[in-house]
């Protein structure tokens, strides 16, 4: 492989590039292609391939729900239909303003405290319908607040 | 817990004063085996990574445990950091390499700030010239749990695996010998080098489902399912059991004895030792259905009959469940699992279809109860 040594790892530089606004856009995608001297067809499919990484702008909250066995064995399918509600999208949409996110994930290793979800990062696990009220409540002041 | 030992620096002072050989000697007699789910002697690995020429060696610590129902690493990562950067670095001092790497896995990046702060504490204090370790961010790809794979996200590039030989050992990354190591391999590589009573048999457990007692537990190899089941605590009469995503869909059987043979009839080798209990009030399918998303979720796109039989698989699930199944879909899922694990490259399409095999075989009137929901 043609692989040259780099001495900052591209994982890392896509994250850092994906916590200034939620997304990789394309400028930045470019940005780092010039630095890196990485072509971007190659960023591109790298971007691409991994779950995390967005290339579309996001909600500002990224709520994701664990969608493992030992999620659904504890009422994760019941959480995952409440959150679509509550939210109001099907999963793999953002709310028209541009609040949350909603999807799906592979297990996220919480599987002792099932069912669990994550929200921009943080998992919340034992997930009842009353801990999503108050969670989304919580957030909905926050997200108002910031706008303001 | 053994595993929960700290080695506060001293498993690196004794690797030193016995010499790379001594480690080596003392690992191999205590007979420590990769514990991310090959059972591969870690001694021979060390060493063959150590005896490839090359100008420079790499370490690599795999924390991209992702496989459903399997947590026993985190809890390493949260409770004994410490002794895993020794054994990281035990590792490094013993195969020559200066630059190590641990990839996170993207789920567990809460735990990166305080693991950051434990190798920047940590670090300075062992004394070796030249030796870091970086953390490198995974992003939602379970298939980086493949040591080629893995190395290829390290390296900037899709994480899809690579066909072996070579074997990282001897040629991993930018072409150089690397030695990638479990979590749990490399905490128990310090541990092993310490403490003369450290015990090889003892394994990780995550246990999760229809439990009370859902967590990680140390138990010995050999163990009586009946001795699992009374620390898990189910709270009705179990039905079946799921070992991980890989080993299948099972009925419990109490008086089993938990060994790698056990598990997956000698058909492969179960490093990774997680349940999951299914009780009474579900239907096995549901569950089958669950797993199945894993992996066309999961599934790399690399090769053709992991990306396609993966989504055909769940589809066929998916019809299963909607009450449209015939009969003859039972016999198109088996022989569907059944080539798309002899066709894939890779350990996530070789096992992609067990759930379902072992599913069917056990389980055979969970999916009559469907087919006969007809609509």
């Amino acid at each position: 492989m043609e692989e040259k040594k780099d001495n900052r790892l591209l994982m890392n530089i896509l994250h850092e590039a994906q916590e200034k606004h939620g997304y990789i856009s394309e400028q930045m995608l470019k940005q780092i292609s010039v630095e890196q001297d990485i072509p971007i067809s190659r960023l591109y499919g790298v971007a691409k391939f991994y779950s995390m990484f967005h290339t579309e702008p996001q909600g500002r909250y990224v709520v994701e729900v664990c969608g493992s066995p030992s999620c659904v064995l504890n009422n994760g399918v019941q959480i995952e239909k409440f959150l679509e509600e509550e939210i109001g999208v099907k999963i793999g949409k953002t709310s028209e303003d541009g609040m949350f996110s909603l999807y799906k994930t592979s297990c996220i290793g919480c599987c002792d405290e099932a069912p669990a979800i994550r929200i921009n990062g943080q998992p919340h696990t034992k997930m009842t319908a009353e801990r999503v009220q108050v969670l989304l409540k919580k957030l909905r002041t926050a997200f108002k607040k910031k706008k303001k | 817990m053994q595993i929960l030992h700290k080695t506060n620096l001293e498993a690196l002072e004794r690797a030193r004063m016995l010499g790379s050989d001594g480690v080596l000697s003392l690992l191999e007699g205590k007979g420590l085996v990769g514990r991310g789910g090959a059972s591969s002697p870690t001694a021979k690995k060390w060493r063959e990574c150590r005896d490839t020429p090359a100008d420079e060696r790499f370490v690599v610590c795999n924390a991209n445990e992702g496989e459903p129902g399997s947590f026993k690493d985190k809890l390493i990562i949260r409770h004994n950091a410490e002794t895993l950067i020794e054994g990281i670095l035990i590792a490094a001092y013993i195969v020559g390499a200066k630059r190590c790497f641990i990839y996170l896995r993207g789920e567990y990046d809460h735990l990166r700030p305080r693991l950051q702060e434990q190798i920047a504490d940590v670090l300075p204090r062992a004394n070796l010239e030249g030796v870091s370790i970086e953390i490198v961010r995974g992003a939602g790809a379970y298939i980086c749990d493949e040591a080629t794979a893995l190395l290829k996200s390290i390296m900037g590039f899709r994480g899809t695996p690579m066909y072996r030989p070579p074997n990282p050992t001897t040629e991993g990354l930018w072409g150089r010998p690397t030695l990638v190591g479990n979590v749990e391999t490399l905490a128990c590589a310090a541990q092993a080098v310490l403490f003369d009573d450290w015990d090889a048999n003892l394994r990780l457990f995550s246990l999760s489902g229809n439990i009370k007692n859902a967590g990680v537990y140390e138990f010995p190899l050999g163990v009586k399912m009946s001795s699992v089941i009374d620390v898990a605590r189910p709270q009705r009469k179990l039905k079946a059991m799921s070992f991980g995503c890989f080993g299948g869909i099972m009925p419990v059987d109490e008086n089993m004895s938990i060994t790698p043979e056990a598990v997956c009839k000698g058909n492969c080798k179960q490093g990774n030792y997680s349940i999951i209990f299914i009780d009474e009030t579900n239907n096995v399918v549901d569950i089958s259905y669950s797993i199945a998303k894993f992996y066309t979720y999961e599934s790399c796109g690399k090769c053709t009959p992991c990306r396609e039989g993966t989504i055909r698989i769940l589809n066929l699930l998916k019809k299963i469940r909607s009450g449209k199944g015939v009969k003859s879909d039972l016999q198109l899922l088996r022989e569907l699992a059944t080539h798309v694990q002899e066709t894939s490259l890779c350990n996530l399409g070789q096992t992609c279809g067990n759930h379902v095999l072992t599913s069917l075989e056990h389980f055979p009137e969970d999916y009559e109860a469907y087919l006969a929901k007809k609509k």
